[in-house]
């Protein structure tokens, strides 16, 4: 099980996900140096690319990849985390065309640099804005542990700690229990 | 003669970097907008030219954005729920959906069967006004002025419909978590019931004014042909793909709400030029009204709102969660 999402691409993290409750089949996590080739794959699988979306963690900024499938459908979600220090990604954009859009767009709000993009000029923001406005403020960052919720783990790096103790979900928090509102 | 001023200190248009120098005499480049009648200030394409034929377009889409994502960040979960009318004015519903279903799928809420039924109802008219739309300005921009007259008259009765309910024309914020702001009356139903029928009759007029007009279709047929490897290249969806032959509907690919209890064809056509995505769009609004009248048949009785629904001040459960819901364009998505 798991082997016909990106078999034979090393990945940090396989998880399965209740596509009920997050929408997403699968999630994996990957290191920078194989996105292009996991792009690749999916799109040699017959995948097309959703969006490219960003989140900014206590743990490093987060890349997201969305791809699904049009004849038989199914979210994959690929993760790859990279430090605030040095946000840096491979540009996916000569595999997907689309890309390119969606890369600019996350340099936009999140400063992720994507090297061997044709032309990182920003997509909505002004060209001369300096900051990066989804960016959150130390005190505001969350670890990635508190809102990734896997359904079953199908893979582990024993290296790879940033999501421990997240694959038993907790069946008792169905959220709706407090919608008066908390104070 | 004077000498032309030189403005050094304006610093180079920074879209104007991707365009190579040539040689040849006849190529041009011309700036089209934001101030261009039909980008109305919301778009500014920068073309090269060779005659009438466009070599290269480099557009600048950033002028409409409003960062909606950072105003998110110091609203409750409820009190965003406007941003989501202003997000794309002539569909605001279907945003109204993609975010609060996303959350209500974040927090596992329940949403009562007759406000799913009314969440069909209304965002499939809003679905046909904005088809309306786009059909009126695809004509006005191709220089037949007449149709969109049609169009605005037939989207008129829909406004007409939507703003008792929801209390607005345009900007429509009339979903709520867990359910919609306001049960709909008898007079609504009938008005919908009546409306459908007007429209179905209305229809083939459109198709004898413009789909086969001569003029029109010189203009469209085996223009812009997107295959379906271009598709999925650039992660095409909506009308786009379905007229590059791939019978992809999320509300059958991804089943949401009461679709899949509500029998309806996904329009598909095979030619993947600018006329198959005409036809595509025109086939979706006849679809929608099939929709519509079959949900406008089916409503059940019941509370539009959930029991206990959230409040101003709730907070969404910690977690992440992706709903993608079906616009008029292509296919949505909404994660948190």
């Amino acid at each position: 099980m798991g082997d016909e999402v990106l078999g034979g691409i090393p990945s940090l993290f396989k998880a399965a996900c209740n596509p009920e409750k997050t929408g997403k089949k699968w999630a994996v996590f990957l290191e920078p140096a194989v996105l292009r080739n996991a792009a690749q794959r999916m799109k040699d699988d017959g995948y097309h690319l959703e969006d490219i979306t960003g989140l900014d963690t206590k743990d490093g900024l987060l890349a997201v990849y969305h791809f699904d499938h049009y004849t038989c459908p199914g979210r994959i979600a690929l993760y790859v985390i990279i430090p605030h220090t040095d946000p840096k990604l491979p540009s996916i954009s000569s595999i997907y065309s689309g890309a390119g859009w969606h890369e600019r767009e996350c340099h936009d709000f999140y400063g992720i640099q994507f090297t061997d993009h044709p032309h990182l000029d920003p997509l909505l923001m002004p060209d001369d804005l300096k900051i990066h406005p989804l960016l959150k403020d130390d005190d505001a960052h969350i670890p990635l542990k508190e809102f990734f919720v896997p359904e079953a783990i199908i893979e582990k790096e024993t290296n790879f700690t940033l999501l421990d103790g997240t694959d038993a979900p907790d069946e008792a928090t169905p959220a709706s229990n407090d919608t008066e509102g908390s104070t | 003669m004077t000498p032309a001023v030189q403005h050094t200190d304006i610093e180079p248009d920074p879209a104007l970097k991707r365009f190579e120098a040539t040689e040849d005499p006849d190529t041009l480049i011309l700036n089209m907008g934001p101030q261009h009648p039909s980008t109305h200030g919301v778009l500014r394409i920068l073309l090269k030219l060779s005659g009438e034929y466009i070599l290269q377009a480099e557009p600048v889409i950033g002028y409409l954005h409003r960062m909606h994502e950072k105003m998110a960040e110091t609203r409750t979960w409820v009190q965003f729920i406007p941003n989501m009318g202003r997000v794309d004015y002539l569909n605001p519903l279907s945003w109204n959906w993609a975010y609060v279903g996303s959350i209500e799928r974040l927090a596992q809420i329940e949403v009562p069967e007759r406000a799913e039924y009314i969440r069909v109802i209304t965002a499939e008219l809003n679905r046909i006004a904005s088809h309306l739309v786009w059909h009126g300005a695809y004509l006005l921009d191709l220089g037949a002025f007449t149709p969109i007259m049609y169009a605005f008259e037939d989207r008129e009765k829909i406004l007409d419909l939507l703003q008792p309910l929801s209390g607005s024309r345009l900007t429509y914020s009339f979903f709520r978590i867990g359910g919609v702001a306001a049960d709909v009356d008898d007079a609504f139903l009938e008005g919908t019931h009546r409306f459908v029928q007007t429209m179905r009759e209305r229809l083939p007029m459109y198709d004898d004014l413009v789909t086969k007009n001569v003029i029109f279709r010189h203009r469209v047929e085996g223009i812009g042909p997107i295959s379906l490897d271009m598709c999925r290249r650039y992660g095409a969806t909506g009308p786009v793909l379905r007229g590059s032959g791939q019978p992809y509907d999320t509300r059958r690919a991804e089943p949401y709400s009461i679709y899949h209890r509500l029998a309806f064809n996904i329009p598909v056509e095979e030619k993947g030029d600018a006329m198959a995505r005409y036809r595509v769009r025109m086939a979706e609004i006849k679809e929608s009204l099939n929709i519509i009248e079959a949900a406008v048949n089916e409503i059940p009785d019941g509370d539009h709102l959930m029991k206990k629904a959230p409040k101003p001040r709730w907070k969404a459960p910690k977690g992440e969660a992706y709903l993608r819901w079906k616009g008029p364009g292509e296919k949505w998505g909404c994660t948190w």
